[in-house]
């Protein structure tokens, strides 16, 4: 059998957080091979923080990546905490989640008008768009914006995050600014708004169309947000997080410094906004309720393209969660920042939602130090299911104009918010 | 230059992309913009060139594989200026700190057997690859910084190093100081100043992301003495300094010489 092999590739994805590539290999019988290259070097993250001391391996994690660095930060946070048997207080938890909610809002901003509008609008660059369309460069910046500055005063600042420390904070912001961050998230609920129905217009390709196993964290106190100590799968089955490993089966791969997932060693599955509006939107509240419930058949189960008005839902949604947890913090004003900790031995598992789905981290403390640790990325439990929706894709338009094929290819990866510098990680095997 | 406008390349090597974001963050960046033409930047540009002339290439991360020794080098012959932005650029980053674990252990702890077709290499400062004309530090810069930066560029001017430590800030800010009142590892004696003592105003222990000053004035000797005061340990202390200072010879060489003034 011969085969002329022609090669489609996209050798650096563009406006995506890191460095990958799309490689689709045709042949005379169609598309035989579909591969995304993540080309980023090792960082070895858990192999350099074995045998070190805990609070300084937690400040080294967040650097993993920095599109999410304070979910780094809070998960590792509390794995720590779990492993070494503290508990926050509530209002403490409560302003964690509002920090984690400032990085949710300044990704997904990003995301959503920096990285994918300008596809749909047929820009290369988002600041090119400026002149066109003003108006949603400056809902951009405005969202990007808050978010940066609620990390600001809760994490010292919008990438790596000091301030989250063992026991709490290191510092807390004085009342007047809480009040004014909750003046600043109602002011910006219209514009998380106007993005829901901005991205509701923009289409979601059938080329992808087909059922999905999506993954998400099962929320605590059965309200939809961050935080949970179990993993709920689209198929209806539950597992607690520290069974993650059983269900979630990582390989490694040759094209990849990055590992792929599979949903009990054998089905690639999906996990971030979308996973999680599908699995959890029962648990939804206020104003992104009433959205969800108008735009169902748009934030559907069976398109990746989802992802992204998805994340603009979300948007709507921790805006309003924000205000709520700053409520429930000013409720016991004033609040004492840190907790004395006393580093005992033990074994923690936490798995939270970053803004681009699971993040799981497992903490082994030993005589102070990290004995052990596991990490696992959304991006890195996503690479499988999105090679397959870029194969769908290929599939449909390998006759076509190779440079369409690639844009097209580029746009099934975008609408993942690929965090390729998170995926390419550091798992023991 | 051309059309009168400055032509950039912003290169990623092996980091955490949070250089760039901080850059691309700036508000200020869209009135820089219409001065600037941006040949190379992938975060942001889908039509980015790597192999193409720049006036200012800007690089974050550290060399970590063959490929990126070969960029750098391709950089370096296209730009008029290099600058290494970044901890893992100027310094090689969290990455970096542990030089006592070699590339096949640490390999070998995450990868096990597995092959993969890439080639990996020990991360290493740009710097050990390639002539780097300026730098600018941080575990990410601060936005002053890079306005710092361009702005002198921008004016036919260059930027010039920080020689003063974190402390200078933070008693100009009147923050008390953790290290002497709470006993805390504070970094801060011996770290480049420049983020207006950002941790220590948190009340938060300097992990010295900023790099130990130059020009041989970075005293760990005396901080180890400091430390060893408050109850460290020899290791400790370097584990510690080497967060983002895996590369710095200094520190392991100063440290055991204060340890053993100390015992003499």
């Amino acid at each position: 059998m011969k085969n002329l092999y022609l090669p489609i590739t996209v050798d650096h994805i563009a406006r995506v957080e890191g460095k990958g590539g799309v490689e689709i290999i045709v042949g005379d019988e169609g598309v035989q091979e579909v591969r995304i290259n993540i080309i980023e070097g090792p960082r070895f993250f858990e192999a350099i923080t074995i045998g070190k001391k805990l609070d300084e391996a937690l400040a080294v994690y967040p650097r993993i990546c920095s599109f999410c660095s304070a979910a780094h930060k809070l998960t590792a946070l509390e794995a720590a905490e779990k492993a070494i048997d503290f508990t926050p207080r509530e209002e403490i938890q409560a302003l964690r989640e509002v920090l984690y909610i400032g990085d949710m809002i300044e990704s997904h901003a990003l995301h959503l008008y920096l990285l994918v509008l300008p596809d749909y609008l047929g820009y290369s660059n988002p600041l090119k768009m400026v002149e066109e369309y003003k108006k949603e460069i400056g809902i951009a910046l405005e969202l990007k914006n808050l978010g940066s500055w609620m990390m600001d005063e809760l994490g010292s600042r919008a990438i790596h995050q000091e301030n989250a420390v063992l026991g709490g904070f290191g510092k807390l912001p004085d009342k007047a600014t809480l009040e004014l961050m909750k003046k600043r998230l109602s002011e910006a609920l219209p514009k998380a708004e106007y993005t829901f129905e901005l991205f509701a217009k923009l289409e979601q390709y059938e080329e992808v169309e087909g059922p999905i196993i999506h993954m998400a964290v099962k929320p605590r106190g059965d309200v939809y947000g961050i935080y949970g100590d179990a993993i709920s799968v689209s198929d209806g089955f539950e597992f607690p997080s520290e069974d993650y490993k059983m269900h979630m089966v990582e390989r490694v791969v040759e094209h990849s410094f990055a590992k792929h997932s599979f949903y009990n060693g054998e089905r690639p599955f999906m996990t971030g906004a979308i996973s999680r509006v599908v699995n959890h939107a029962d648990k939804l509240y206020g104003r992104a309720k009433e959205l969800y419930e108008s735009h169902r058949d748009l934030l559907r189960p069976t398109n990746p393209f989802a992802n992204n008005l998805a994340q603009a839902l979300e948007l709507v949604y921790f805006t309003e969660k924000a205000i709520d947890l700053i409520d429930e913090a000013l409720a016991k004003w004033p609040v004492r920042p840190r907790d004395e900790v006393e580093i005992r031995d033990g074994f923690g598992v936490s798995t939270t939602e970053a803004p681009r789905g699971i993040l799981v981290y497992a903490i082994e403390v030993k005589d102070g130090r990290v004995a052990y640790a596991d990490i696992i990325t959304p991006t890195a439990f996503n690479l499988a299911m999105m090679e397959q929706h870029v194969r769908m894709m290929a599939e449909k338009h390998y006759n076509d104009d190779p440079e369409r094929l690639k844009l097209l290819a580029e746009m099934v990866v975008r609408a993942y918010d690929p965090c390729i510098s998170c995926s390419v990680h550091v798992a023991r095997l | 230059m051309e059309n009168g406008k400055v032509r950039i390349g912003f290169y990623a090597l092996t980091s955490c992309y949070g250089c760039q974001l901080q850059f691309a963050m700036m508000d200020e960046i869209l009135q820089l913009i219409p001065n600037a033409e941006i040949v190379c930047w992938y975060m942001i540009e889908r039509d980015s060139y790597e192999d193409e002339p720049v006036d200012i290439a800007f690089i974050e991360g550290s060399v970590s594989t063959e490929e990126e020794a070969e960029l750098v080098k391709k950089i370096r012959e296209n730009a008029k200026i290099v600058v290494a932005v970044g901890a893992c650029a100027t310094q090689g980053g969290v990455q970096s700190w542990d030089q006592n674990k070699s590339l096949e252990e640490l390999w070998k702890a995450v990868y096990g057997d597995a092959k993969v077709k890439f080639q990996p290499k020990p991360a290493k400062p740009v710097e050990e690859y390639i002539k780097v004309d300026y730098r600018l530090y941080g575990c990410p810069p601060e936005k002053r910084d890079f306005l710092y930066a361009i702005g002198t560029f921008l004016v036919g001017s260059w930027p010039e190093d920080i020689d003063y430590p974190v402390c200078v800030e933070c008693r100009l800010k009147g923050n008390s100081c953790i290290l002497i009142e709470k006993g805390e590892p504070c970094l801060g004696p011996l770290t480049r100043a420049g983020c207006d003592a950002r941790c220590p105003g948190f009340n938060v222990a300097c992990i010295g992301c900023r790099g130990a000053i130059g020009y041989d004035v970075a005293w760990f000797d005396s901080l180890a003495k400091t430390f060893k005061n408050k109850g460290y340990t020899k290791e400790e202390i370097i584990e510690r300094m080497k967060i983002f200072n895996g590369h710095n010879p200094k520190v392991e060489e100063m440290v055991e010489a204060a340890f053993r003034e100390v015992e003499e």
